[in-house]
Order: structure tokens, then C-alpha cells, then sequence
């Protein structure tokens, strides 16, 4: 197994913070054959090490149409991930991969798209909005439903203006707790929540919010049809648990909703057995699975 | 997977008389380690001798597979250092290490390697597994007497091997028969100048195989079994198990098919340098599947206990095509609470 586990050298090139705990790194390799060989699908993860401390499975956040650099948003949470956060520009890290199979681009082409993502379940999405907005020609409407714990804890803030101003494109956004809002206060709460987001006026213009409560309270607001949509879905699996079930009281077929899923690897490779849902590596035969793939499996996924 | 030893079975046959048992050893010791299973402390195990007086050719399993000679139970993957990353890999002696001969491996064990094969030279292929197993020569040896807890004619991996070896001997009483399984097991018996086995021999191997065969008291029947697995995962069995099971993962370690393993960063005391290593790992551990923030994908004990069983018994044929158990009853003799797949399937099965 050693040689399939031997990282090759990247440099971080720049540090975005995203919120009090995540951040977004940029890296390139020094390798100039590396840089060139390096392709990636969205959805797919890399294996990053720091020396001493360990090696964990991290999802690429950029958009593969970016071949100057790729990115990872990373929420300090273990040993590896605090390590990396105490990196700077210039620094460099261990990483293989990438591995896994990402989300289904070539299939869901010609459809409408819905994308909802909970937390730090947008950064394995954004490439995949990436990818829709560089050929929208390609893809249908898409509507992107995030959800976060509080204003304060939305990533990618930057990036929602630019969604917004695309035509074909709406974002909503809900947060789990705001500020002087009682969150679950009932339909009184969820009308005023606009307006208060509208008139808090944080200093980022992009922390801002449609309902308060779970990801799954902007359902009401969904425009598009069951008929021809796929659903690209990450976040906490209690979220996507509801969430499906959900979309498919709603009319969803299992085939149209694909999930991204969080397991321990310590391989990437369907070697180390940690990321097993009975015969499936999620490893390499996900992180992405349509729901109809995971849906049967003996030991319940949800 | 193309290994020498996938030739087709039977290329030759000779008889071996007893005491030309030590031209085999010495043919083969010319050009190899050679490993072989010793006496330890009233127990056996496989391990390199020189030495074929110290081979106990009847010897019942050993504590440990041979999957040890493949993929050692801790290993460094690479040595580091903190700021520079990964360094070039030493010019380790072990590359030019002479080829390991297995020398009288039972059937249940020769399969346990070629499942092994499935896992580590398919996808993602490790070619130090894959050179490792193509240089080492097999010699397995047909059972004649079932151990306690052995179970393999339940997956048709014993008592005698029928693929995955170079030679097969099995003992006919006054002499053995030794037949090659690959065109390097045949190479080698002609060089021996064995005289060539008959029919009677043949006939002879057959009687002890069925003689063997009505040994074993224990079976998992596999027919359905699938099926039954499939409808059983509320089983209130799982249960029960879960109120024996001491988590200790040592039905794994002994396991021949388990192949799951762990990395970690073990720094020097100088706190730059340091290695990544690897070691055999355990489904029936509490942190096996546990994720950042403490989450955990298999907290429950039942669920770990019903992982290594459904895995072994359902999830490893849909993964590969065959069972994942071949009977070797070392995952019994090793538990402490005697937990056995023998009689987990016969209570789900309700019998």
C-alpha cells in the first residue's frame, strides 16, 4: 500500500476566512507536471496531510474550470483541520487524490437544478455551481437552498451576489437562529425575517436570510418542478435525512436526488475498510450517490 | 489477476516418498525464505525457518494467517519530515530480499490469499502486494483432520485447496502425492525427477478427501444464505450478541480476510522528523467509524458485530463475488465469549 499512499507536495497560495471557524485555501503545486496533470471532478476530495499530525479527507471547493488553482474550505473541527488553519500563505502541505466519484454533471444535464446544501455542505457544491454557471446553455433553472446555523456562519458569502444577478438563478437562504428572532416562531417569525435581515444590514452584504429554522423551511419556496429537476444535496446527515423525505413526499424520485456523504477514510482507495456502508466504499464508489443507491442498503444511511 | 499460480490445476503429479520430502524443502530454499508453520508454545504459527525438522506439517491452524507475509501488521508507509513532506524512500534491504516460499499452507488459507488479491490488486492495484504475491511460491498441503472449530467445507476452501498453489501435497500414508497448480509448480517437480503418480494415487487422494470431508460437524450452509442475511439484520440475535461482544477485535486480527487497516503520524522525539505508518485495523472497535466532532457511524456494538458478519457472509460476494469466510474457525478459537458465525447463521436461520 505505501506507494498508493504517498502525498505529493502543494503550496498554499492564499487564506480566505469564510467565518469564526472555516476557511478557504488555495494551493498549486510547485510540480509543474503535477499542476498540469491535476484535474478534478466537483464533488470529488483530496487526501491532505499535514507532517506529524495526519492525513484527512477533505472535499475540493473550487470550480474545475479554474485550472490555475483548486481550493478546499475547511472547518476547524480535529487534529488535521486545526493544523491546517494554523498555516499560512507560502506554507505547503501533503496531498493525494483526487479521489471519488463527484456529482453526475454529464447526467443531469438539460435539467432543471435544485441544490441544497446544509453548513459546510455548500464547499463540495460550489464547484458544481461553478461548472452550471460557466455553461448555463447546458443546464436549466437552478435554485440553491442553503442553510446555516447563523448569519454568521454562512460561507462563500462572496459569491451570492454574483449567483443572484444570474437570470436563471435563485438563492435562498435560511438560517437556524438569527439574532432577535425566535427561531420556529411560526409564520409571523418567518415574514418578518426578510425585513430584519433587510434592515440589520450586516457589513457583508451577503449575510443575509429568507427564513429562520432548517434548510427544509424554504421548501414553500421552491419554484420548480419535480418533473425535471435533479437535486444535488450535502450537509449534516440529520439534515439530509429530512430533506429527502421531504423531496420525495414533494414528488422527487430517488434517481433525481444525489447526496454527498461523510464517512472516516484513512485511504481514498476502497482499501482501508473504514468508509464501508455494506459493500459500497464511499470512498471510491461515492462521496456522491443518487438516493436510489443508497436508499436499500442494509445498514440504513437514511 | 494473472499470477502464475492461475494456471490450470494438475499440470503434473508426481509421488514424493517421505523422506524426498527434504529435496522439495532443500529445491525450493535454494532460491527462497521459506515460511512454514512451527510449534510455539503448544500452539502453531507460520513463520520463516530454515529448518524443515522444525516444520510441523501437522500442525492445525495457526494463530495468525499468512496474510501477515503481505501486509505486515504495522508498517511505515513513509518517512517525513515536518516542513519538507515525504522523503525519497530508503533503499530498503527487503526490495532484494530473496522470494518467500509458503510451505505447507492449508486450503482455507490459500483462499483467504486469493480473496486478499481481490481487495488489493483490483481497483487501485498496490503493485508491492501484487510483486510480493507473484514471487511467492506456494506449497499448500491437503487437511486430513478438521480442527475444532473449522468450518471449510462450507465455502469449498479445504480441506484440500483446489487453486491458488504452486504445489499441493497431500499425504497418502507411505508417501505423498504432489500435484502442480502452476507451470512453476510443474517446472519444479520435473526437476526433482519425482516418479511421475498414477491413478491409484488419484483414487487414493479422493478416499482421503471424502474421508476428511466426513470429519467436519460444522457447516454454514451457504445456500440462501444471502437471502436469509438479507431479511435477518433486525434478527433479535444481534442483540444477544451484543450483550457478549467485549469489542475487542480480535476476531479480526486473526482473520484471514480481514483487511482493513488505520495511518497515523508518529513524530520523533527531535519534533521534526518522523513516519506515517499503517496497521491492521478493527470494524469492531468503538472508533472505527467515527468522524470529526465525535460523530460516530457505528456506535452501536450490534452494528459492528452484524458489519464483520455481513461483510464476511453478504457483503464481500456482491463486492467481489465470493464469500468473505473460508472456514478457517480462527475467529472462534480466538474469542473470549466463543462467538462463532457457525451458530449465528443456524440461530438466524432458527434452527
Amino acid at each position: 500500500m505505501r506507494i498508493l499512499l504517498q502525498p505529493e507536495l502543494v503550496e498554499i497560495t492564499e487564506v480566505r476566512q469564510e467565518t469564526r471557524d472555516t476557511f478557504t485555501m488555495r494551493f498549486r503545486f510547485p510540480s509543474p507536471s503535477l499542476a498540469a496533470a491535476f484535474g478534478f471532478q466537483p464533488g470529488q476530495f483530496n487526501m491532505l496531510t499535514v507532517f506529524g499530525v495526519g492525513e484527512a479527507p477533505i472535499s475540493l471547493s473550487s470550480c474545475p474550470r479554474q485550472q490555475e488553482y483548486f481550493e478546499h474550505t475547511i472547518r476547524t473541527v480535529g487534529n488535521v483541520t486545526r493544523a491546517i488553519s494554523r498555516l499560512q500563505p507560502g506554507g505547503r502541505l501533503g496531498l493525494r487524490g483526487p479521489y471519488g466519484r463527484g456529482w453526475p454533471m454529464e447526467e443531469i444535464k438539460g435539467h432543471d437544478i435544485l441544490v441544497v446544501a446544509g453548513g459546510i455542505g455548500l464547499a463540495p457544491l460550489r464547484g458544481a455551481i461553478g461548472c452550471i454557471l460557466a455553461e448555463p446553455e447546458n443546464y436549466g433553472r437552478l435554485e440553491i437552498l442553503y442553510g446555516a446555523r447563523s448569519p454568521e456562519d454562512q460561507i462563500f458569502t462572496y459569491e451570492y451576489a454574483g449567483w443572484r444577478a444570474h437570470p436563471r438563478v435563485a438563492l435562498r437562504l435560511s438560517v437556524d437562529r438569527a439574532p432577535g428572532i425566535h427561531p420556529g416562531a411560526g409564520e409571523d417569525a418567518a415574514a418578518r425575517t426578510g425585513a430584519a435581515a433587510a434592515g440589520t444590514d450586516p457589513p457583508d452584504a451577503g449575510r443575509r436570510f429568507d427564513r429562520v429554522g432548517p434548510v427544509t423551511t424554504l421548501f414553500p419556496d421552491v419554484e420548480l418542478e419535480p418533473a425535471n429537476t435533479a437535486v444535488l444535496m450535502c450537509g449534516p446527515e440529520v439534515m439530509m435525512r429530512f430533506a429527502v423525505a421531504q423531496l420525495l413526499e414533494r414528488g422527487f424520485r430517488a434517481e433525481q436526488i444525489y447526496v454527498s456523504l461523510e464517512r472516516r477514510m484513512e485511504c481514498g482507495l476502497g482499501k482501508c475498510g473504514h468508509c464501508l456502508i455494506g459493500p459500497v466504499y464511499v470512498c471510491k464508489d461515492g462521496p456522491v450517490f443518487s438516493y436510489a443507491e443508497i436508499r436499500d442498503l442494509p445498514e440504513e444511511v437514511f | 489477476m494473472a499470477f502464475p499460480m492461475a494456471a490450470p490445476a494438475a499440470l503434473a503429479a508426481a509421488r514424493l516418498a517421505r523422506a524426498a520430502l527434504a529435496d522439495l524443502w532443500q529445491a525450493l530454499a535454494a532460491s527462497h525464505r521459506m515460511a512454514a508453520p512451527v510449534a510455539c508454545d503448544g500452539v502453531f504459527r507460520f513463520q520463516e525457518t530454515a529448518d524443515l525438522a522444525a516444520v510441523r506439517l501437522d500442525y492445525n491452524t495457526t494463530i495468525l494467517p499468512a496474510k501477515k507475509f503481505f501486509y505486515p501488521p504495522v508498517e511505515t508507509i513513509f518517512r517525513f519530515h515536518r516542513h519538507r513532506g515525504a522523503l525519497a524512500p530508503d533503499e530498503e534491504a527487503c526490495e532484494a530480499r530473496r522470494p518467500l516460499a509458503l510451505f505447507g499452507l492449508h486450503g482455507c488459507d490459500v483462499r483467504a490469499l486469493e480473496l486478499l488479491d481481490q481487495v488489493y490488486t483490483g481497483e487501485f492495484s498496490d503493485p508491492a502486494y501484487a510483486r510480493a504475491r507473484a514471487e511467492t511460491f506456494i506449497v499448500a498441503l491437503s487437511c486430513l483432520e478438521p480442527g475444532p472449530s473449522c468450518f471449510c467445507t462450507s465455502f469449498r476452501s479445504g480441506p484440500f485447496p483446489e487453486s491458488g498453489f504452486d504445489l499441493l501435497l497431500t499425504d497418502l500414508g507411505g508417501h505423498y502425492l504432489v500435484e502442480a497448480g502452476s507451470a512453476r509448480g510443474a517446472g519444479l517437480l520435473q526437476q526433482l525427477g519425482a516418479e511421475p503418480a498414477d491413478s491409484e494415487d488419484q483414487l487414493l487422494k479422493t478416499h482421503r478427501l471424502r474421508e476428511a470431508v466426513a470429519r467436519f460437524r460444522r457447516h454454514i450452509p451457504t445456500e440462501g444464505l444471502p437471502r436469509l442475511l438479507n431479511q435477518a439484520f433486525q434478527h433479535p440475535v444481534w442483540q444477544a450478541l451484543k450483550d457478549q461482544c467485549l469489542s475487542c477485535g480480535t476476531c479480526t486480527v486473526v482473520c484471514p480476510t480481514c483487511y482493513c487497516f488505520n495511518v497515523w503520524d508518529k513524530v520523533n522525539l527531535d519534533l521534526e522528523t518522523g513516519e506515517r505508518k499503517m496497521a491492521w485495523d478493527s470494524c469492531q472497535l468503538l472508533d472505527f467509524g467515527q468522524v470529526a466532532l465525535g460523530q460516530n457511524f457505528r456506535r452501536d456494538r450490534a452494528a459492528r458485530i452484524k458489519q464483520r458478519i455481513y461483510h464476511k457472509l453478504n457483503y464481500f460476494r456482491e463486492q467481489y463475488g465470493k464469500f468473505g469466510c473460508v472456514g478457517c474457525g480462527r475467529c472462534v478459537e480466538a474469542c473470549v465469549k466463543h462467538i462463532d458465525p457457525v451458530t449465528i447463521v443456524a440461530a438466524l436461520k432458527g434452527v
